[in-house]
């Protein structure tokens, strides 16, 4: 299990960073669509929700980066958790509304036929991506990773480590 | 095993790294926000309204009569679905001067959604949209399958009428390439996140909420219903 952790950690980061990238690439250069997609949530004012369309693919494009080439794994790890922590908010409330959203996660969004939404699994996904950014916050030391982490092990002595 | 090598993080590559990556983000992020930002100097096409959304107007001089403002993407199926359910009645209603129509064209679908909504402007120019509208939606090619060029839509206006160079020349060198982008703008401000999105009188019609309803949209009788309010 020693052995494969840096494996798997590897693994976590390649899934969470090129979910990522991808996300972020594919809405980046159609912002139009990415600040519908927000809007369509009906959670934050016109102007915030364009503000967030049009900047967050570029915050994913740059997490994933970082997550893949492996650098500062913890604090784009921990961006990545907070950012799925937040879209399952997002989604969960706009079910509970009654809302018929695309998620707009990789491009799309806006409201769409009441039969086509897929609010569960778009929900389980982003849990599963929320719990890979929570693996590598506890265990940032992974395989091939541009910069060396050490796992924070379960002793007192490293158990306070300022996050520097 | 790698973590035995003494070396610790190698700093100068490691901060290298994540300035490029910053630098990449901002430079992009700066770069949407600033081709998004409404352009208040682009040229307009004729019969367009600053006030309304930047929208091509029919009938704007008309008062006391409904308003209706269609929110549509050229690319959008759906969007040829309403105009074929309601294009005859919305044409109807212009030609009788019984509403104040106003269309915005979107482009949010890809970059032949601009092409086709400058060419639409192109056509506003020469008095044509409506028939550039419907043509346009009559034989509408798959999404971004770009089938959208130059010579497709100078081809599309000639079958409508449109025949002067003018036309051409708006078409192929994107006159109102700043135009189609404010009416985006405008559509991120009127909080339109989907197309087609129509209001009458500012409200929006009702859309169908499970597959075997039409709702406002696709029930011509529900339509006019919706635009005259009775």
């Amino acid at each position: 299990m020693k052995k494969a952790q840096p494996w798997i950690g590897l693994l976590a980061r390649l899934i969470l960073g090129g979910v990522l990238l991808v996300a972020g690439y594919l809405k980046a250069f159609t912002p139009d669509k990415s600040m519908m997609a927000v809007r369509a949530y009906e959670i934050l004012p016109i102007w915030l929700a364009n503000a967030i369309g049009i900047i967050l693919p570029w915050l994913e494009i740059g997490a994933g980066l970082l997550l893949i080439i492996g650098v500062g794994i913890r604090y784009s790890a921990i961006f990545g958790s907070a950012l799925m922590v937040l879209f399952i908010i997002a989604i969960a409330q706009a079910w509970a509304r009654g809302l018929s959203i695309d998620c707009g996660c990789f491009g799309g969004g806006g409201t769409i036929d009441p039969s086509q939404t897929k609010y569960l699994e778009e929900i389980l996904r982003d849990i599963g991506l929320a719990l890979l950014g929570l693996y590598l916050l506890r265990y940032p030391n992974t395989k091939f990773a541009l910069e060396k982490n050490k796992s924070r092990e379960p002793k007192s002595s490293e158990q306070l480590t300022p996050g520097e | 095993m790698s973590s035995k090598t003494p070396k610790g993080p190698d700093n100068v590559t490691r901060n290298l790294v994540i300035g490029m990556v910053v630098l990449v983000v901002a430079v992009g992020a700066i770069f949407s926000v600033l081709s998004n930002k409404e352009n208040t100097s682009a040229a307009l096409p004729s019969s367009v309204s600053q006030e309304d959304g930047y929208g091509i107007v029919f009938n704007g001089d008309l008062t006391g009569v409904p308003v209706i403002d269609i929110w549509e993407d050229f690319q959008c199926p759906v969007c040829a679905r309403f105009e074929q359910t309601n294009g005859d009645y919305i044409e109807k209603l212009i030609e009788e001067k019984k509403a104040k129509v106003v269309f915005h064209t979107l482009s949010f679908l890809g970059p032949e959604s601009s092409l086709a909504a400058n060419a639409a402007a192109c056509a506003s120019d020469e008095n044509k949209f409506l028939g550039f509208h419907r043509a346009f939606y009559q034989n509408l090619p798959a999404e971004n399958s770009g089938a959208i060029t130059t010579d497709y839509l100078v081809a599309l206006g000639k079958f409508v009428g449109i025949t002067s160079d003018k036309f051409k020349s708006c078409v192929a060198n994107l006159d109102y390439k700043g135009w189609v982008n404010n009416v985006a703008a405008s559509g991120g401000k009127a909080n339109v996140n989907s197309t087609p999105t129509v209001f009458v009188n500012g409200k929006e019609i009702r859309r169908a909420t499970s597959g075997a309803d039409l709702g406002d949209y696709f029930d011509p009788a529900a339509f006019a219903k919706a635009v005259e309010g009775k």
